[in-house]
């Protein structure tokens, strides 16, 4: 590629970081891995689960934003800069650096869970977010994690991550405790009306 | 642990979430106390922190209501305010810079003829040194006055209160400034981190820019830089919690320039691991899991930041405008000894530079085999970064 890519760090807390790539890293869809097995078929996510001593446990790929779990208590930093390099050389190769997903990991329980989120999305949490210009769009459930994208007042909201967690999040486990987790895909830093502005620095 | 986030505006998840969420009157601590306290009583609260100098305050008064760990209010509105700060500490025999308080009502131009030079005009509660300006000689005095009175007036900080109608004076203090990160615990000063500024901070403004740990002063140097703001947080009667403190080092001792009852800001944190990776002694520990840990009174991991010495650069905004373009974050990431360059401002949204503005472009952080070559290494990350800024349009 010609353009200089360019890749921004998120870090949402130790465990987990979201690295926003200035070019698309998958076509379409999100696909969720959970081990290196998993990813056979998409060599930019095997070389993010091969990072030594990271402990890798999940990447999510998204649009261009990848998402990067880890059990190791290194530092963002320093992993950081091998998931960096390791995008970038899957995006030189040529090859798709991520396969496109063809069969459901668990069609049965996602597809069920899916349908359950998606109507507790519909009939609680956007009326909700909607009083302050908000929207939270299910993308989709894989392994009973759901993966959602914040949109309108709560894309680069500063409280986007306290409605993420205290309240959605909560909110899930009370209703639907069969879901293991929440993952955000949401580009916040391309927010154009966020509802709280963002911290000052 | 359970969490319960309080913000000053209802979440839209608050009813539906009572336990997570909940909404306290901010700009009243009294009142946002009583406020948790009848929270407390449905939801029993354990610890209590605030996350800026305002919250600080609220959380000191809700820790003195409910009894948690925590500072006295006094102490914590003393930590705020710049000249109930000076105050304090000068009848503690604190080092610090001589000062006057001043309003706005008054003709600058004689102030500037009743005040010694060079001084540094400061607002009292602003932060990240929004609003501060060296003046030089009486010429330039009014000048400086002026334009701090201009960003009083601004909306949101005009209807603050008496302090945004006030400014202080103080004599310039020359030498090395230092960033002193600590936990106090039962009054007793834990240093975490002291970090060098290598870029002078003489003026006019005082943008920071790099942060570097350890510091390169010389031992002997950083106990008195450390007993100085020992020394501080004990007259303003803090007792609990993270200080952050920016002090000066020169011929005649340390001096403390401020005190603040709450964790260094921006994501400068992330510069600051503790516990050596290996000891079992807690590896990788953030500085907000040892603030929480502490607040809940839970067994603290090893307090000794890890070895390699770490930095990092508030990346500064070189002129006020529209920001078109950024080119260079791969050249500037793949740096060697930079961990990360992760920019908070997107293109599209407007710039302001200091003193006006408080907000930076972004952080830089490294590491290095010696503080030297990871400041080394955060200026050659920010001269390969390029940034596109257009004049703002009316």
């Amino acid at each position: 590629m010609s353009a200089e890519i360019t890749i921004t760090a998120e870090p949402i807390d130790t465990g987990r970081c979201k690295f926003l790539v200035s070019v698309p890293v998958t076509p379409g869809g999100v696909r969720r891995f959970t081990s290196a097995d998993d990813a056979q078929d998409s060599p930019l996510v095997a070389q993010i689960f091969a990072i030594p001593g990271a402990q890798v446990s999940e990447v999510i790929v998204s649009g261009n934003l990848v998402t990067v779990v880890k059990r190791d208590q290194a530092p963002w930093p320093m992993v950081g800069r091998e998931v960096g390099k390791a995008i970038r050389a899957a995006l030189a190769s040529g090859a798709p650096p991520v396969a496109v997903k063809t069969v459901p990991a668990n069609p049965g329980g996602d597809d069920a869970l899916y349908d359950r989120v998606a109507q507790l999305f519909e009939d609680e949490v956007n009326p909700m977010v909607a009083r302050h210009g908000g929207r939270v769009e299910l993308i989709d459930v894989q392994d009973a994690v759901v993966m959602l994208r914040m949109g309108g007042g709560c894309q680069g909201c500063g409280m986007a991550d306290v409605t993420l967690r205290q309240g959605i999040e909560a909110m899930l486990n009370r209703h639907i405790p069969e879901v293991k987790g929440i993952v955000d895909i949401t580009d916040h830093g391309s927010g154009a009306n966020p509802y709280f502005a963002a911290a000052k620095k | 642990m359970d969490l319960t986030v309080a913000s000053e505006e209802p979440s839209t998840f608050q009813q539906a979430e009572p336990a997570n969420l909940v909404t306290l009157e901010l700009s009243d601590p009294e009142r946002a106390a009583e406020q948790a306290r009848d929270f407390a009583h449905v939801h029993p609260l354990d610890g209590v922190l605030g996350v800026d100098d305002d919250t600080a305050v609220v959380a000191a008064a809700i820790a003195t209501r409910l009894g948690l760990t925590g500072n006295p209010v006094r102490a914590a509105l003393a930590a705020r305010d710049k000249h109930l700060q000076r105050l304090a500490l000068r009848q503690a025999g604190v080092a610090i810079p001589g000062f006057a308080l001043h309003t706005l009502d008054e003709d600058p131009a004689a102030v500037a003829h009743a005040t010694r030079y060079p001084n540094v005009l400061k607002p009292l509660r602003l932060s990240a040194s929004r609003g501060v300006i060296r003046a030089d000689n009486a010429a330039s005095f009014p000048a400086a006055w002026r334009r701090v009175a201009a960003i009083l007036a601004q909306p949101d900080i005009a209807v603050c209160g008496d302090w945004a109608r006030q400014i202080l004076v103080e004599d310039f203090v020359a030498g090395p400034e230092v960033a002193l990160e600590g936990l106090l615990v039962k009054g007793e000063l834990r240093v975490l981190a002291l970090f060098d500024k290598p870029d002078p901070l003489d003026g006019p403004f005082f943008e920071e820019t790099i942060y570097v740990t350890p510091s390169r002063l010389p031992a002997d140097a950083q106990r008195a830089i450390a007993r100085c703001a020992q020394a501080a947080a004990t007259a303003l009667g803090l007792r609990e919690g993270p200080i952050h403190a920016e002090l000066r080092w020169n011929t005649q001792g340390a001096w403390l320039i401020e005190l603040a009852a709450r964790p260094i800001g921006g994501r400068c944190s992330a510069a600051l691991r503790f516990g050596e990776r290996g000891t079992g002694k807690g590896e990788g520990v953030t500085l907000e899991e040892i603030i929480v840990r502490h607040a809940l009174g839970m067994p603290l991991p090893s307090l000794e930041r890890e070895a390699r010495p770490s930095g990092v650069m508030m990346i500064p905004v070189p002129r006020s405008g529209l920001l078109r373009e950024i080119t260079g974050q791969t050249a500037a990431a793949r740096v060697p000894g930079v961990d990360a360059v992760q920019l908070t401002i997107a293109p599209g949204q407007a710039l302001l530079a200091w003193p006006e503005g408080s907000r930076y472009l972004g952080f830089i952080f490294s590491h290095g085999d010696t503080p030297a070559a990871a400041a080394a290494s955060l200026r050659a990350a920010h001269a390969k970064l390029e940034f596109t800024i257009e004049p703002a349009g009316d």
